[in-house]
């Protein structure tokens, strides 16, 4: 994968025209090693039309089979035997179901290379120690997620003087423990230590506004940082604009908007997508979105909405080269953000499906019983 | 936003009212009685203003929101009319029981008479077959005060139904409660469940797992749940009656759960499912493009699952016709299952000798069957798909039909909502 090994050494994580080359030669090299090591993936791919051997420049990405997360969800695609796979993940399970991703070696080295290139271009990598808080779960042997996981892997982007978990184990189940959290807080507002929040949106929402309702409000040490990650999607239903979130971080934590950073990714998409001062995830050099039509699942021209699919050459271990997610997105042209990335960026609109409730069929059908054939 | 005894009230009044609730219940249980009548004639009143379009402003939204075609909601409007009621009334809860005295040896014979179960909590869904405000209708028919728990999308249409149902009679406004508080505000759901001789309950299976947990043992659930409908054919179907059919599911947009989901053939030769599954795709096809294009979201999630289904046909002998939005799905199996909605449905083989075996395991899940077969085939298919657990046989264009006077999922709301009392 020496194609794929140069990209994620490149120097500047959003110089989109100067890899557009090298990326679609990583891409073209990683479908061949899939094709001949995954008996599913070259299926796959047949299914789709693309004849071994096609050649695949810059402008045929799209014709790369998009393998929908539900396909992950219900099958496990191998392109290397398992005793090579380091580390195994699983996504937080939507609906129950959750994919099985593994990484080899070098595919984890490649992630390495982009977690350092990107934090040290979004000013995370920090040789001050500071104190985490993770809203999130705290990591247990059994616990696979990928959350917790990355959780605890983003401690390392500073040095930890200590971590503080929201999920804490208690009694043989997790259990939600704001409270302590805030405690801790209030301590670490009078030390001169910096703090790191990390963790899903909705629960430092929760936290925060807490926090205003008790009447707090704390002035952290310089430096400190709110980062967020797994998605809004615990939002919907409760219409909480990000503007609020950040009004939050200010009047409880004395945080400015700027120091207020969120990350957004996926098990079968392991790209490190950060938010630019404007809040935009620009599209990193590791990988290319495309936005399909979501009836004919065609790329559609930016700034139309539609099915958002991820490409990226990073891993070796399984065929995540295209991976359509359950998102629906705009991809905004370049030079519309005016933070000083040029590229694209990526607005996620919303899950795909119908609203809840409005739908007696469907909740009828969860329960069916499976009755054989 | 709050509706007690014909007032609207902030949520923050919510913990003085709910303490308020019971006592004002049992005044009234005391003190007063309503007749079907006053319901009938409001309610008359009310379906002629929302016709006028008095209330276009709130009802639209969330007309919209709740994916209810002009069609679906002129229908609902029917039966609120007080031609729909009375016959309703009439069907369900008559003759009366006081016209059917027991005899009783050495006494005079023991009178009976129907009265109301007292108070009946609603836990509404969105859909149109629970349109909440129908649903305290029923209540109101059957003589029972009402606690309406609003589902969370409902923006208020409901509420406002119900006001102007109380100012048309003022007499309904002790007999009308309307709460927006949210399923996981337990406090309130168990306080108004304790207050109630009934619970009413419309959605999913969790949400009436939540309702028995509510409701103590002495308390009567009454769960309108989730169901699914399908289309049956044997022998040779018309263009036409396959065209009506492909109507209902685009105009449904197979979201109720009358919407077929799919069309067990009469066979068990998978050539002729292929064959028939190829014809009806041109006709879902053509269909399809009459009508405006379902929510983005909606056929986002088809194109996903059935490019999956596409991917995994090798394992699971299924074939996927997609195109302008519209698809088939042939497959070999007879399972029961949702379809991809949005006007993608399955083709599936399923011999009439096997329909009971194939559909009774999902008896409680049953609704409608859309029957397309020869005349004199129809009194035994109809018979066999009523054995199985169909508690609704119609022609496959007519599924989601709503005529007044329909019993809803084979019983009787009104029944259920009162009790019978022997004097004597």
């Amino acid at each position: 994968m020496k194609h794929a090994d140069a990209l994620f050494r490149w120097k500047d994580p959003y110089d989109l025209p100067g890899t557009n080359a090298l990326f679609a030669a990583a891409m073209a090299e990683n479908a061949a090693f899939q094709r001949r090591s995954c008996r599913d993936y070259d299926h796959i791919c047949a299914i789709a039309g693309l004849e071994r051997g096609a050649k695949l420049g810059p402008g045929d990405l799209h014709r790369l089979p998009p393998i929908p997360t539900l396909y992950f969800k219900r099958h496990t695609l191998r392109s290397m035997p398992e005793n090579r796979l380091l580390i195994r993940a699983a996504s937080s399970g939507t609906g129950g179901v959750k994919s099985r991703v593994g990484f080899d070696a070098g595919s984890l080295r490649r992630g390495l290379d982009m977690s350092l290139t990107m934090a040290r271009r979004h000013g995370l990598l920090s040789v001050k120690p500071c104190h985490y808080f993770i809203l999130g779960y705290q990591p247990r042997r059994e616990n696979d997620t990928a959350f917790s996981k990355t959780g605890f892997g983003f401690t390392f982007f500073a040095p930890a003087l200590s971590r503080t978990y929201a999920l804490v184990w208690q009694n043989g189940g997790y259990q939600l423990d704001l409270k302590a959290m805030e405690k801790r807080l209030i301590r670490a507002a009078k030390g001169t230590v910096p703090i790191r929040t990390i963790g899903f949106p909705s629960y430092t929402y929760l936290l925060l506004r807490g926090m205003e309702e008790r009447g707090i409000h704390l002035r952290m040490p310089a430096g400190s940082l709110i980062t967020m990650g797994g998605g809004w999607k615990q939002f919907e239903g409760q219409k909480v604009e990000k503007s609020e979130l950040y009004r939050l971080a200010r009047s409880v934590l004395g945080i400015g908007e700027a120091q207020c950073v969120e990350f957004f990714g996926a098990v079968e998409h392991p790209i490190l997508y950060t938010t630019c001062p404007r809040h935009h995830f620009h599209i990193p050099v590791y990988s290319r979105v495309l936005i399909r039509d979501p009836d004919t699942l065609e790329p559609v021209p930016e700034g139309t909405p539609g099915l958002v699919d991820l490409l990226t050459p990073m891993t070796a271990s399984m065929p995540l080269l295209s991976v359509m997610t359950d998102d629906l997105g705009v991809l905004h042209p370049a030079g519309t953000c005016g933070c000083g990335i040029e590229g694209p960026w990526l607005e996620i609109l919303g899950r795909v499906g119908v609203r809840d409730i409005v739908t007696c069929a469907a909740g009828a059908a969860e329960y069916l019983k499976g009755v054989a054939p | 936003m709050i509706l007690f005894q014909g007032q609207l009230y902030e949520d923050r009044e919510l913990p003085r009212l709910r303490g308020e609730l019971e006592a004002r219940c049992l005044e009234t249980i005391a003190s007063r009685t309503i007749a079907p009548e006053q319901v009938i004639s409001a309610c008359g009143v009310l379906a002629e203003r929302v016709r006028r379009g008095d209330y276009d402003q709130v009802l639209r939204p969330f007309l919209a929101d709740f994916h209810i075609s002009p069609g679906q909601f002129e229908a609902a409007l029917r039966l609120l009319e007080p031609g729909s009621l009375r016959r309703k009334l009439a069907l369900e809860l008559g003759p009366g029981p006081e016209d059917t005295p027991l005899p009783c040896p050495g006494r005079a014979p023991i009178q009976r008479r129907r009265f109301p179960l007292g108070v009946l909590l609603h836990i509404a869904a969105g859909n149109v077959d629970g349109l909440p405000a129908y649903s305290v209708v029923e209540g109101l028919l059957a003589g029972n005060i009402n606690i309406l728990k609003l589902p969370s999308m409902d923006r208020g249409a409901s509420l406002l139904l119900l006001r102007e149902l109380a100012a048309i009679e003022p007499a309904l406004k002790d007999f009308v409660y309307v709460f927006d508080v949210p399923s996981s505000d337990l406090a309130s759901l168990t306080e108004f469940a304790r207050i109630a001789g009934g619970v009413v309950v419309w959605g999913g299976d969790e949400a009436v797992r939540a309702a028995r947990t509510l409701a103590g043992p002495d308390t009567r659930v009454i769960p309108w749940g989730h169901k699914l409908s399908f289309a049956y054919v044997s022998g040779e179907a018309s263009d036409g009656d396959l065209a009506a059919l492909a109507k209902h599911i685009c105009e449904t947009r197979q979201l109720l759960c009358s919407s077929c989901q799919g069309i067990f053939l009469d066979t068990e030769d998978m050539g002729a499912v292929e064959a028939f599954g190829e014809r009806f795709f041109q006709i879902l096809q053509a269909e399809n493009a009459r009508h405006a294009p379902a929510d983005m979201g909606l056929r986002a999630k088809a194109s996903l699952q059935l490019w999956t289904e596409a991917l995994e046909a090798v394992e699971t002998g299924r074939r996927v016709l997609r195109g302008g939005g519209a698809g088939v799905t042939i497959a070999p199996d007879s399972r029961l299952e949702l379809s991809a909605l949005a006007g993608n449905c399955w083709v599936k083989p399923l011999p009439r000798r096997r329909i009971v075996h194939v559909l009774s395991p999902e008896k409680g899940r049953l609704q409608t069957a859309g029957l397309l077969c020869p005349p004199e085939e129809r009194p035994a298919l109809s018979a066999l798909l009523a054995r199985a657990g169909v508690v609704r046989v119609t022609w496959a264009g007519d599924m989601s039909r709503t005529l007044p006077g329909e019993a809803h999922d084979g019983l009787y709301p009104l029944q259920l909502y009162s009790r019978i009392v022997e004097f004597g």
